[in-house]
């Protein structure tokens, strides 16, 4: 064939590549438009296979030529409505289309190709033998004879045509597609009856299969422009736009410019004029990096355009109705990830259509609509570029997950229990890991997820998946928009910098040196952090990577080796105690000296802190400890030589501006190796958060309060179980009347009390709108005049209650960084009502009077508790006798046998706790008759039934006086 | 006849550099090495094989510093000696190697090369392709691309 020229014939390919990428999608586009075609959507597919069949003709590519010729005759028909464009009939312009872009990229053997099989049936169209409406058997069953006829020649070639000919039996239709013999699959199954093309189909697809998994680049004969399509094309030639260019080049002009400006500065020796010099070619360098970036840039629409041709195929050929809705073609995206992305993409779509959407009898059964939904969406967010593929399907079963996974010995049952719904989901990733419960030849044979994974991973992607049972499921993946240039936060350890990658970093923590202690806890060989509720679990880099431990000394501005155990050892590590007597002094000597000098001003000095850079890695997230943070750089990766590749922490390294290197650390594969995977990880998080909550709920009752103030810089609280309710009123509303506060409420007067009125503090702030809190005392309402803000909160913190206590106030607590004082409003009434208690305590005075005051023993493990209630008994005349916890309050009853009459006894309790305590007594006959009060802090009906099961008689809250007190008495009273 | 008997030459003779590595003089192919330099601040890699001293920067390249001493067992090059690194090009990739000191280039012939001794001061034979002797020295030659192979 004579070819003219090379440039003339560069650009026909081209231009006929172009008309072709638009034909697939225009003819599918007829398709859905049936009858009604679109006439201008006609035309321009008309056009297109007119102007490539002038091109090729001027060109002598007679094959090519002919093939679109037929190929506009049926589209000729189709304009002048002589024919309506059935599914059968686009189909076969589809194949017609993809055979001539197959030859078009191999125009110089296109000649010899054998196009009568799609000749044939194109021209059956055209002279109406076809038989238009139903499809018959006959033609179809040619055409697939015909197909096959071609792929079976192409295996013996003729001599002198082998490559000639290789390609194109390849060829047949690999238009869009990553896998060349995929496609031939689908074209003989629409025309021909669907019973008969199973078996044939089958291993045809089982061929796409091992070329999908093995990559769809796995077709080496040279024809690399095929396999992947529109974007691999690109790998040889880009478009870019003029302007693009234009501006690229003044760039450049400027950037020569400056560089002859920096020489002349230089030599003069200018400084001032340097840095102008510098700030300029920072200027440029930045635009002319952002230019040369935007010339990488393609849209992400060369990958999605050809998803509609999969989705109909794939639906076809799975009887499934499927509509495919494509968002944000025009996002843009570098390069190398457009075309990185191609295979991963491909297979979550597939898997959408094959495992997601159900069969249209299912989704009707279920309610649904019978035409499945699959949506690809692309969109910027936060500097990333986040692609979803969304199907309205049946969505993902967490539990099926787990038990699949377990049943393969991925994971043990305990582990599956201890997952959240969407680690079990995230279990579709781990290598091995089928979903399917049947393999089915579209997507996948097991070997899948993990892939398409790993694929993103290695372009510093991030797949997420969010699936509900029934409803379908979404895939988000975020990708960068390029690789070349990633912005990465700086660290410092060991002397060295490490670079982080900021897609990896959630944020930057620093522990101040007088918090280490507090925030930093050691579980088992665990250190972990306490970060707004949840424990995050820290690595040391010095420590992953095996460098001596240092810490950066600001003061000195130099680096000096760490030697504290743990972070929270706020010691030298050899303390006098646990130092090993055989070993020689003279170490311990001299490490002492060392901590005068060093380490014991560090508990003090802002070195001490803590820098942690948290970062996240799909499924974990943990801290680095790192001795220094410095800024936040945009890096350029250099890969490292290949004796480093066995060094797994590191991602590659880059250049720093003053020349020197750093490495920019992997860390995934540090918390790998700092044996942290994501499942291990999550259950150590949760056993050390569930073993420091157990640990801290064993040591302290936890306990309700009301916070509120009554000036404005003193903080109150009071038991929230007091409170019977708080009302919003003016100052206006109180009248003083006898000296004494009260106001109107529901119908009576209420007596109002401030905090000021017995203990001494602040008065009550002179604000126009008052709180009164209202609480029941000796059966009479009375109100506690406060000021907002005020805020019910459950902790459990140590109260003290010596350091702040007077009358009206039983104790301190530290909440949220405040000395908050606990206000006793019992004691508060008595103090100012006296008159109120008066016929009470004549009844206890009664029952004393008749002989021995009754001993009550209180069992109770917290000191101000035990003071508390001891106060209450105390106070009207019973003898008390303490216990701390249940040993000692069962010993203690043992010694003074019955002169015990009643047991207050608290739950909670080392040793023993209340329950049991009660029920062995109860156990014991002798004491079977003995009431035994119970207090509690937080009152659950279970605990309830708990402890009235074990014979508690009685259940009160802790610090109620009111009520313990007169059941106390009711219990005394009976006894006599 | 006269271009026959210039390949044939140039086959059998080679330019070879050589150096010290410890106390031991080695020689490798001249048109192996890319250039020599002296040592330039180096970043330190933890976690490397050991005889990885370091990488370091060369012009935009990232470049892994290997110690030949070490990786021949020939004991650590001292860094305060004023060490001298050859980069040199194998396997698509720069590498340099960290050597005690440069000394001259020898034209040898290669036909005059004689096979290792097998008991070559604890070398590991499998790195020198032979031996040549000068009048005044003998010159361990080094199949560099052996050295910078990851098989071990």
């Amino acid at each position: 064939m004579d070819i003219e020229d090379d440039e003339i014939l560069q650009g026909f390919i081209e231009e006929s590549l172009e008309h072709l990428a638009d034909i697939e999608n225009d003819l599918l586009a007829i398709e859905e438009g049936g009858a009604n075609t679109d006439e201008d959507l006609v035309n321009k597919v008309f056009r297109a296979a007119h102007s490539i069949k002038g091109g090729a003709g001027f060109m002598g590519l007679t094959t090519i030529q002919e093939l679109s010729h037929a190929a506009e005759n049926v589209l000729g028909m189709i304009r002048s409505k002589k024919l309506i464009p059935t599914p059968e009939i686009i189909n076969v312009l589809l194949i017609a289309s993809d055979q001539l872009q197959s030859m078009i990229e191999d125009v110089h053997n296109s000649n010899e190709v054998d196009i009568s099989s799609h000749l044939l049936p194109l021209n059956a169209i055209a002279d109406g033998s076809f038989s238009q409406p139903p499809p018959q058997e006959a033609p179809a069953e040619e055409v697939k004879a015909k197909v096959k006829h071609t792929e079976n020649k192409s295996e013996p070639p003729p001599a002198g045509t082998v490559e000639k000919t290789k390609p194109v039996a390849a060829k047949p239709k690999p238009k869009p597609k990553p896998e060349p013999e995929a496609e031939p699959e689908p074209e003989p199954e629409p025309i021909a009856l669907p019973e008969e093309d199973e078996d044939d189909e089958q291993s045809v697809d089982s061929e796409i299969h091992s070329t999908t998994t093995q990559s769809g680049r796995s077709e080496p004969a040279g024809d690399k422009n095929k396999t992947a399509g529109p974007p691999a094309k690109a790998e040889t030639t880009l478009r870019v736009h003029v302007s693009l260019l234009d501006s690229l080049m003044n760039l450049a002009g400027e950037l020569v410019l400056s560089r002859n400006q920096l020489l002349q500065t230089i030599g003069s020796d200018d400084l001032r004029n340097a840095e102008a010099v510098g700030q300029r070619i920072d200027l440029i360098t930045s635009e002319l990096q952002e230019a040369i970036m935007l010339t990488r840039m393609q849209p992400i629409g060369n990958v999605f355009s050809k998803f509609p041709r999969v989705v109909r195929d794939l639906s076809k050929k799975l009887n499934k109705t499927i509509d495919l809705n494509i968002v944000g073609k025009d996002v843009e995206l570098d390069k190398t990830i457009i075309e990185a992305i191609n295979d991963p993409l491909t297979h979550l779509v597939r898997n959408s259509v094959d495992h997601g959407i159900e069969k249209p009898a299912d989704r009707k059964k279920l309610g649904k609509s019978e035409i499945g939904l699959v949506v690809l969406k692309a969109y910027h967010e936060a500097g990333q570029v986040v692609i979803e593929i969304s199907d309205d399907g049946k969505g993902l079963d967490g539990e099926a997950l787990a038990a699949s996974a377990i049943s393969k010995g991925l994971l043990t049952p305990e582990q599956a229990q201890a997952m959240s719904d969407k680690e079990k989901i995230n279990l579709i990733f781990l290598p091995g890991f089928s979903t399917a419960k049947e393999v089915t030849d579209v997507s996948g044979r097991g070997v899948g997820m993990d892939v398409v994974k790993t694929n993103l991973d290695q372009l510093g992607g991030h797949v997420d998946i969010i699936s509900e049972k029934g409803a379908g499921t979404t895939i988000s993946i975020k990708l960068p928009l390029t690789l070349a240039i990633i912005p990465c936060q700086i660290i410092e350890t060991g002397g060295e910098r490490y670079a982080i990658p900021q897609v990896n970093l959630e944020e930057l923590l620093r522990i101040p040196a007088n918090q280490v202690k507090n925030r930093v806890e050691r579980v088992g060989d665990a250190e972990v952090v306490r970060l707004r509720g949840t424990l995050l679990p820290l690595i040391r880099l010095a420590d992953v990577i095996g460098i001596e431990r240092t810490y950066f000394d600001h003061t000195e501005e130099e680096i000096k080796p760490d030697r504290r155990e743990s972070n929270a050892d706020r010691r030298g590590k050899e303390s006098p105690l646990f130092r090993n007597p055989n070993e020689p002094d003279k170490k311990s000597q001299q490490k002492d000296e060392m901590y005068n000098r060093s380490v014991l001003d560090r508990r003090y000095s802002a070195s001490s802190a803590l820098n942690i850079v948290v970062v996240s890695t799909g499924a974990i997230k943990y801290g680095l400890i790192v001795d220094r943070l410095q800024d936040s750089e945009e890096i350029v990766i250099k890969p490292l030589g290949r004796h480093l590749q066995q060094c797994k922490g590191y991602a590659g390294a880059t250049i720093m501006g003053d020349g020197r290197i750093a490495l920019i650390l992997d860390v995934s594969n540090l918390a790998r190796m700092a044996r942290l995977n994501s499942i291990d990880g999550s259950d150590r998080a949760a056993e050390v958060a569930k073993a420091a909550e157990d640990a801290l709920r064993a040591q302290k009752d936890r306990q309700s309060l009301l916070i509120f103030k009554s000036s404005k810089t003193e903080y109150f609280a009071v038991p929230l179980n007091q409170v019977e309710r708080i009302e919003k009123i003016k100052r206006s509303d109180i009248e003083e009347l006898g000296g004494k506060r009260v106001m109107k409420y529901r119908g009576g007067s209420l007596s109002l009390i401030c905090v000021d009125d017995l203990a001494t503090v602040l008065p009550l702030a002179d604000h126009e709108d008052l709180l009164v809190i209202v609480f029941n005392i000796a059966k009479r309402a009375i109100g506690l005049l406060a000021i907002g803000p005020i805020d019910a909160i459950e902790i459990s913190a140590d109260i003290d209650d010596t350091t702040i206590s007077q009358p009206g106030i039983m104790g301190s607590i530290i909440i949220e960084q405040h000395t908050t004082m606990l206000v006793n409003v019992f004691e508060m009434a008595q103090t100012l009502f006296p008159q109120w208690f008066v016929e009470r305590e004549k009844a206890v005075v009664e029952t004393a009077d008749e002989s021995e005051p009754p001993t009550i023993l209180i069992a109770e493990d917290s000191k101000f508790f035990r003071n508390q209630v001891k106060g209450y008994m105390t106070e009207v005349g019973y003898k008390v006798i303490e216990a701390e916890d249940g040993v000692e309050a069962w010993n203690k009853l043992h010694e003074y046998g019955d002169l015990i009459a009643m047991l207050v006894t608290d739950i909670e309790m080392p040793n023993m706790n209340g329950f049991d305590l009660t029920h062995k007594i109860r156990q014991d006959d002798k004491y079977s008759k003995l009431p035994i009060i119970a207090l509690t802090t937080l009152a659950s009906a279970e605990d309830m039934a708990r402890g009235q099961a074990v014979g508690v008689n009685e259940y009160h809250i802790k610090l109620d006086k009111e009520r313990l007190m007169v059941s106390v008495h009711d219990y005394m009273k009976r006894r006599y | 006849m006269a271009d026959d008997k210039t390949t044939a030459t140039s086959k059998r003779i080679v330019e070879l550099a050589t150096f010290y590595v410890g106390d031991a003089l080695c020689g490798m192919d001249i048109l192996k090495v890319q250039e020599i330099n002296k040592l330039m601040q180096m970043t330190k890699v933890p976690q490397a094989p050991d005889y990885v001293v370091g990488i370091l920067n060369l012009r935009g390249q990232i470049v892994t510093i290997i110690d030949l001493g070490l990786k021949l067992g020939l004991g650590a090059t001292d860094l305060t000696q004023d060490p001298r690194n050859i980069i040199v090009n194998s396997a698509g990739a720069h590498v340099g190697l960290l050597v005690k000191k440069i000394s001259d280039v020898v034209s040898a012939d290669m036909e005059r090369r004689e096979l290792a001794p097998a008991n070559m001061r604890g070398i590991q034979g499998e790195f020198f392709t032979g031996v040549y002797k000068t009048d005044t020295s003998l010159i361990g030659i080094l199949n560099v691309d052996k050295v910078l192979s990851l098989e071990d």
